[in-house]
């Protein structure tokens, strides 16, 4: 391989479950990302803030590679783009969770069936998937509603079922494209304080929105991405956003306990 | 290896496609069928020409019939002569009086030609049998030119014009059946990829929640590919099942009519299975480049 200065060759920090390196991206003759560099560690909240149209989309589809960078280096998990198997992408992909602003549930098959899918297709026996699916679906609070075509429920609840099926494989990272897009303010928090519990999990969340004023109020790291290009990436930590997580997770006896949403390692998987 | 829960999976998504879409899929398996059906009766025909033609060809020795008065030396002499004739594999003389006996046994006990004449009219003759490549048309006429110069003989005697014919339909049918199964097999490689992209379409979102959760494209790929090789499984059954009907009906009415070997039939059954493989590939191909 020609050596190539914009490929990150030292060795790379052991917390890091996402890095761009320098990453360009064509896609269809235009150039959708320029130069675009950053790390996400393990555990991290990061919100993907921007226009519509400036990027966020190709940067997730980037981590889940679907799509390869056309310059630079893109590594997830360990998995890195310009030197990998792509017959290995699906295993990376099963670390990996996927939330959209359509929920894009199987419209066809109840609550149960949607979060029981993705543990089908990875091959998980029948007795794990029962226990995986129900602990999930609890923790969404649809254990009730799991008989439940996904036309017969709101947009909250829906979405909701989309987060238990991005989690019921215990992912590493959880990536969030507008999850909050179709729904009202109140069900959005609702969303967004979901989101934040299985990030408390342990569990790397990747947040995309193009509304920057949500973001503002996360207290969380937001990067802005404009034309292709990142504008700015910093801490929005303020004081009472802090006081105001410590407490959330502190004191909420009623909320499930952060750790029950992070699965015991080793036991999940067939 | 894939678990319990996934061959489940599996084995289930490849039929669900009949279930979903019952008249898509049986007309598929309508014109794949009937498409079949014509290559099947293509070859049967083929088949019952050619073996046809090996019976007519066995029987195409010829008869070489001899002046009378040539006497039993001239007579003998032909024979040496007649056996290094290329193509001749062995020579028989029939003397006038085992013509006869031939004669009376053929017509049977109700004549009795002893009696109705009192001389013996059949010329002593030659019976010629050809050596199995020389069993065509072309080098049968060559052979009787050949022996017809000679002054001893009085006339050669063979099934010409019937070999001829049976030649002719035998080569138009091998070409026919050759570009009916290229055909055919295009048609059926077609209709099923279009009826699996049907499926593969009314699956999209499926498709693509499989891909995002992390199926492997060999997951996503088998109930596809395991749908088309049923529908050409089922093609190829009634196919065949309609050709066998119709072969057990028409089997008391014509004699030495040919059928397929059980042997063959499973083979055409594999090959139908291997049409909706292919068909089903093609469609899955352009379905799952990411």
């Amino acid at each position: 391989m020609k050596f190539d200065s914009k490929i990150n060759k030292g060795p790379l920090d052991l917390r890091t479950v996402i890095g761009f390196f320098h990453t360009h991206l064509l896609y269809r003759d235009h150039a959708a990302l320029t130069d675009v560099s950053f790390t996400v560690a393990n555990g991290e909240f990061v919100c993907l803030t921007g226009p519509s149209g400036a990027g966020k989309s190709s940067i997730l589809r980037l981590i889940t590679m679907d799509l390869l960078p056309t310059e630079g280096q893109v590594i997830v998990r360990g998995m890195v783009s310009t030197n990998m198997n792509r017959r290995r992408i699906p295993l990376l992909r099963r670390e990996i969770g996927y939330v959209f602003q359509d929920f894009r549930l199987l419209e066809d098959r109840d609550v149960y069936q949607n979060v029981q899918f993705a543990q089908v297709v990875v091959g998980i026996s029948s007795k794990q998937m029962k226990n995986n699916v129900m602990r999930l679906l609890t923790q969404v609070g649809l254990w009730d509603k799991r008989h439940r075509l996904p036309h017969q429920l709101s947009g909250g609840e829906q979405q909701r079922v989309a987060i238990a099926r991005a989690m019921v494989n215990s992912p590493k990272i959880l990536l969030a494209d507008e999850p909050t897009g179709n729904l009202d303010p109140v069900v959005a928090q609702e969303i967004i304080d979901l989101l934040f519990r299985i990030n408390t999990g342990g569990t790397c969340v990747v947040f995309s929105t193009h509304d920057h004023e949500i973001v503002k109020n996360f207290g969380q790291r937001v990067i802005v991405i404009e034309n292709g290009r990142i504008t700015s990436d910093e801490e929005h930590k303020t004081a009472a956003s802090t006081a105001h997580r410590l407490a959330d997770r502190m004191y909420r006896p009623s909320a499930p306990q952060p750790a029950a949403v992070r699965v015991q390692e080793g036991s999940e998987r067939a | 290896m894939p678990s319990k829960t996934q061959i489940g999976y599996l084995l289930r998504e490849s039929f669900a496609g009949f279930a979903r879409r019952k008249l898509t899929t049986g007309v598929t398996i309508l014109i794949m069928g009937s498409a079949l059906l014509i290559l099947a009766l293509f070859t049967i025909v083929t088949l019952n020409l050619g073996s046809l033609l090996e019976t007519a060809r066995g029987g195409i020795d010829l008869r070489v019939f001899l002046h009378e008065e040539l006497g039993a030396q001239r007579e003998a002499e032909l024979q040496p002569r007649l056996v290094v004739i290329p193509g001749v594999q062995s020579v028989a003389y029939i003397s006038k009086d085992m013509a006869l006996r031939e004669l009376q046994a053929q017509l049977g006990d109700e004549v009795d030609i002893m009696t109705a004449v009192d001389t013996n009219p059949l010329p002593p003759s030659y019976q010629v049998t050809l050596s199995p490549d020389a069993r065509t048309a072309a080098a049968v006429e060559r052979i009787e030119q050949e022996i017809l110069l000679w002054p001893e003989v009085q006339e050669v005697v063979y099934a010409q014009r019937w070999v001829e014919v049976l030649e002719r339909w035998n080569s138009v049918f091998r070409l026919a059946s050759l570009i009916v199964s290229l055909v055919v097999f295009a048609a059926a490689v077609f209709v099923i990829s279009n009826t699996v992209k049907l499926t593969m379409a009314s699956q999209a979102r499926l498709i693509e929640i499989m891909k995002l959760v992390g199926a492997t494209n060999w997951f996503i790929r088998t109930p596809y590919l395991c749908e088309g090789m049923l529908q050409g499984l089922l093609a190829g059954v009634i196919a065949m099942g309609i050709l066998a009907g119709t072969y057990s009906l028409l089997r008391s009415q014509m004699d030495g009519l040919v059928f397929f070997t059980p042997w063959q039939m499973v083979g055409f059954v594999l090959l139908c299975i291997s049409l909706g493989l292919v068909g089903s590939w093609a469609a899955i191909r352009k379905y799952l480049r990411t």
